[in-house]
């Protein structure tokens, strides 16, 4: 099997997993939102009456008028389709790239999602992968070293505070951050909400200023479980036997290390780095919303709360085809950094 | 496996997970957690899930515990009630008149939030109905009326820090004590803002309304109820609340409820969840990966699919989803099983490489020439070989759940029968605590989610080790 067929079977089984969830999703939150859109459709009709009643313009037949009405918004929203019809409408626009608009403007006035999504993925890498960087940067160089002095207090040390860091709940450091770093100490701004009336540099140093709070913890909360990961695949690798026979060599130590050891550790760590990229996409829900930070969490969060079914819709099918690109990613990787799994022609070099 | 074979494989469990210094400190946290959430009822009240539905009147409202005078070397009044029998002591009785005579000892820096006389309760026949008034008397000879001409309808509390009238009434006391004029903008202020015990437990300087220093001393809090014709009022059952501004060893929320109470029982939710639902999704997961590896082949492949499958959906935006589709409120073994249903994922894929290699020894080959049949081969020969591995993941899968778990309480969607710490941060998260500096409502729950998924992380990471040889890492 070459290289090409086999990552044309990867894709196409990833096409059908990310429509399946889709279908699922769109399933269960179609669901959802009928009972809301029809208190909601209630809702419009009976203010509508109001403001008709206001200006003198009554209707004669009520129960006629609002009928009609309700009619009208019923097909507005596809509900006087059946339920599986809604379903695979909802699916097929998505998997389509068709996301369609929200109802209630979203950010402002912004109604198509995808100019919502747009609007937030920026602000979501802006936070999320930039920490995600620090924690990967972070988390590699402490794992290496701790392997390098295994038993050692510094080995110890950071066993422990990877340990306890990964039991924390980041959205629970993040308004303990904001506690005593904003509120007692006032180093650092509440809120996230960038001061509108600030531009140029004062703009840059007011958005990083903000930034520091929410990037501190999530760096503090992820990058002792990735220094710890790190450390266990070092260690693994250090005890095998092409690394004794490097040192017997006698090839430099740091040589050993870097050029030997970390890259026989490569694929795991690779593939870590890809997940925890492409998942940082997707950002946080809920330290978002500690943060008040207006990223893809919040989005995604503000979307469930008002029940708008297209934004779901595409925020899910996002989240979802990140994912399966990862996978493919760290597949292909996977060939290049381990000759053992080679596939197609660069498998017979 | 013989009895004696048991015995003897945990006796030289025990003999190696012993020398593991982090498991034995998991394991003793664990008894801790266990104590605790075992003992709740004993501890605090056993009424505590029914009683944190409601707010707690009679309770103060976010305040700091007790023990942080010790810190701040301010000695703020804490939380005195006196009861009904206690109270009946300082009445005296008269054919149409009581008077409720309380002395009150103020040596705290800063007096209580509120004087509230609860459950007092007036009968009238006619259109007549019982008054009462409120003075208080205080140690410099000065005397406040704050109440005059209440009026008692039926059973009721009296509290007075944030009644309007009470405030006009000190303000006018102020005014006239001290003779300083207040503009309108300041005294609306006033109105609306003003700590009204701090104004009257406070020295006459002409500042006393923005910076009170306390006054000392022995004060006299006295009700006059003044009794009409065919008016009665029974005041058998009234205690008098002085709300204090500390309460208990952690304090209080916006609701008065005791937060140290919550966090007791929030341990039983946090262990419950916790442990079933890692025991149920590896379990899940170990039999999903070795049914799997068994048959091969096509169902192989289409396992794996499905795996993939479940794999892809996004965790927590599904949970939230199912969340509100379950009506916004999760019950609890829903929590449980939804948890459970994503939880599995993982541990198959390793469980069903593990499995694979298994199923080349020999002696499953045997198993399968001897004629055994499926059942008896996955169960018998296959899932006892994978048991070390699933003990540790089960073990380091208590975190993840009890983090779940917190998180979906702490968005809004958790079971609202049950007294969770995700649920308790919730409230503070609404109540904005971080921002408003309520440490001691923000501090405690998530504390006590970390200890608990720590307690895990150690017992598991030990377990790893002993189980795992393979797996050893110095």
């Amino acid at each position: 099997m070459g290289l090409g067929k086999y990552l044309i079977i990867r894709l196409i089984n990833a096409l059908i997993v990310l429509s399946i969830v889709t279908l699922v999703v769109s399933a269960l939150f179609v669901k959802v939102a009928e009972k809301d859109l029809q208190s909601r459709i209630q809702e419009l009709v009976n203010a509508e009456y109001q403001s008709l009643t206001q200006r003198g313009r009554a209707p004669e037949n009520v129960t006629a008028w609002q009928e009609e009405r309700i009619a009208y918004y019923r097909h507005l929203y596809k509900l006087d389709k059946p339920y599986w019809w809604r379903v695979l409408y909802y699916a097929k626009r998505t998997i389509t790239l068709d996301f369609g608009n929200t109802r209630v403007p979203i950010f402002g006035t912004e109604r198509n999602v995808k100019n919502i999504i747009a609007l937030a993925l920026p602000r979501t890498i802006l936070l999320f992968t930039s920490a995600q960087i620090i924690v990967i940067i972070l988390g590699l160089l402490l794992g290496v070293k701790a392997a390098q002095m295994v038993g050692s207090v510094f080995d110890r040390a950071l066993s422990i505070l990877a340990l306890v860091t990964t039991s924390i709940p980041m959205w629970w450091f993040g308004m303990m951050a904001l506690l005593i770093f904003a509120f007692k100490l006032g180093w650092f701004p509440a809120n996230s909400m960038p001061d509108p009336n600030l531009t140029g540099f004062a703009h840059v140093v007011d958005v990083v200023r903000r930034l520091v709070l929410p990037i501190f913890t999530i760096v503090f909360v992820l990058f002792g479980g990735w220094a710890w990961v790190t450390r266990n695949i070092m260690i693994t690798t250090m005890q095998e036997d092409f690394i004794m026979a490097a040192r017997a060599k006698g090839v430099p130590e740091r040589k050993v290390i870097y050029g030997h050891a970390l890259r026989a550790a490569a694929p795991p760590i690779v593939t870590m780095t890809i997940f925890s990229l492409l998942g940082s996409l997707g950002g946080a829900i809920i330290t978002e919303s500690v943060f008040n930070w207006p990223g893809m969490g919040r989005v995604y969060w503000i979307a469930i709360q008002t029940n708008e079914v297209n934004l779901v819709m595409g925020l899910t099918f996002i989240s979802v085809a990140l994912y399966l690109t990862g996978v493919i990613i760290a597949d292909i990787s996977y060939g290049f950094l381990d000759p053992r799994v080679r596939v197609g022609a660069s498998a017979r070099m | 496996m013989r009895w004696v074979d048991l015995k003897d494989s945990l006796s030289n469990f025990w003999f190696e997970f012993r020398r593991q210094k982090t498991g034995i400190l998991g394991i003793v946290l664990l008894i801790f957690w266990i104590i605790i959430a075992l003992g709740a009822p004993y501890i605090t009240q056993p009424d505590i899930p029914d009683k944190w539905k409601t707010v707690w009147i009679d309770y103060p409202k976010t305040v700091p515990p007790t023990w942080t005078g010790v810190f701040s070397g301010v000695k703020e009044a804490p939380h005195l009630i006196i009861p009904p029998d206690e109270l009946q002591k300082y009445v005296t009785q008269s054919e149409n008149k009581i008077i409720i005579d309380i002395p009150y000892n103020m040596e705290y820096d800063v007096p209580p939030q509120d004087i509230v006389l609860m459950n007092i309760s007036g009968k009238s026949k006619g259109r007549l109905r019982p008054v009462l008034s409120l003075k208080i008397k205080r140690p410099d000879g000065e005397e406040i009326t704050l109440l005059q001409g209440f009026k008692i309808k039926g059973s009721t509390n009296i509290q007075i820090a944030r009644d309007s009238n009470v405030r006009r009434r000190v303000l006018n006391w102020v005014k006239m004590k001290t003779g300083i004029q207040i503009d309108p903008n300041k005294e609306f202020e006033y109105m609306t803002t003003m700590d009204t015990l701090r104004v009257i437990f406070a020295k006459v300087t002409p500042d006393m309304l923005d910076k009170p220093q306390p006054l000392k001393g022995e004060y006299h809090i006295i009700y006059e109820i003044k009794l009409f014709k065919d008016t009665s009022v029974d005041i058998s059952h009234a205690e008098l609340v002085l709300t204090g501004r500390t309460y208990g060893y952690l304090g209080t929320d916006d609701k008065g409820r005791d937060l140290f109470a919550g966090i007791i029982w929030g341990s039983r939710v946090s262990l419950a969840v916790g442990i079933t639902t890692a025991v149920l999704s590896v379990l899940i997961g170990i039999f999903y990966g070795v049914t799997a590896a068994y048959f091969g082949g096509w169902t192989d492949e289409l396992m794996m699919r499905f795996q993939e499958f479940m794999a892809s959906i996004p965790t927590l935006p599904i949970l939230i989803l199912l969340g509100t589709y379950f009506g916004g409120h999760i019950q609890l073994w829903q929590i449980v099983l939804l948890l459970a249903v994503f939880g599995w994922v993982g541990i198959a894929r390793v469980a069903r490489s593990m499995a694979y290699q298994i199923k080349e020894q020999t002696y499953v080959e045997a198993a399968i020439a001897l004629g055994a049949g499926t059942g008896r081969i996955i169960f018998k020969h296959m899932v006892p070989q994978l048991l070390p591995y699933a003990f540790a993941q089960m073990a380091l899968n208590v975190p993840g759940a009890v983090l779940a778990e917190a998180s979906l309480s702490f968005l809004g969607l958790g079971d609202p029968t049950q007294v969770t710490w995700g649920q308790i941060l919730h409230d503070a998260q609404v109540a904005g605590a971080a921002v408003n500096g309520y440490w001691w409502w923000v501090i405690p729950p998530g504390l006590a989610i970390a200890l608990v998924a720590l307690t895990f992380v150690l017992i598991g990471t030990a377990l790893d080790r002993v189980l795992n040889p393979r797996l050893r890492r110095l």
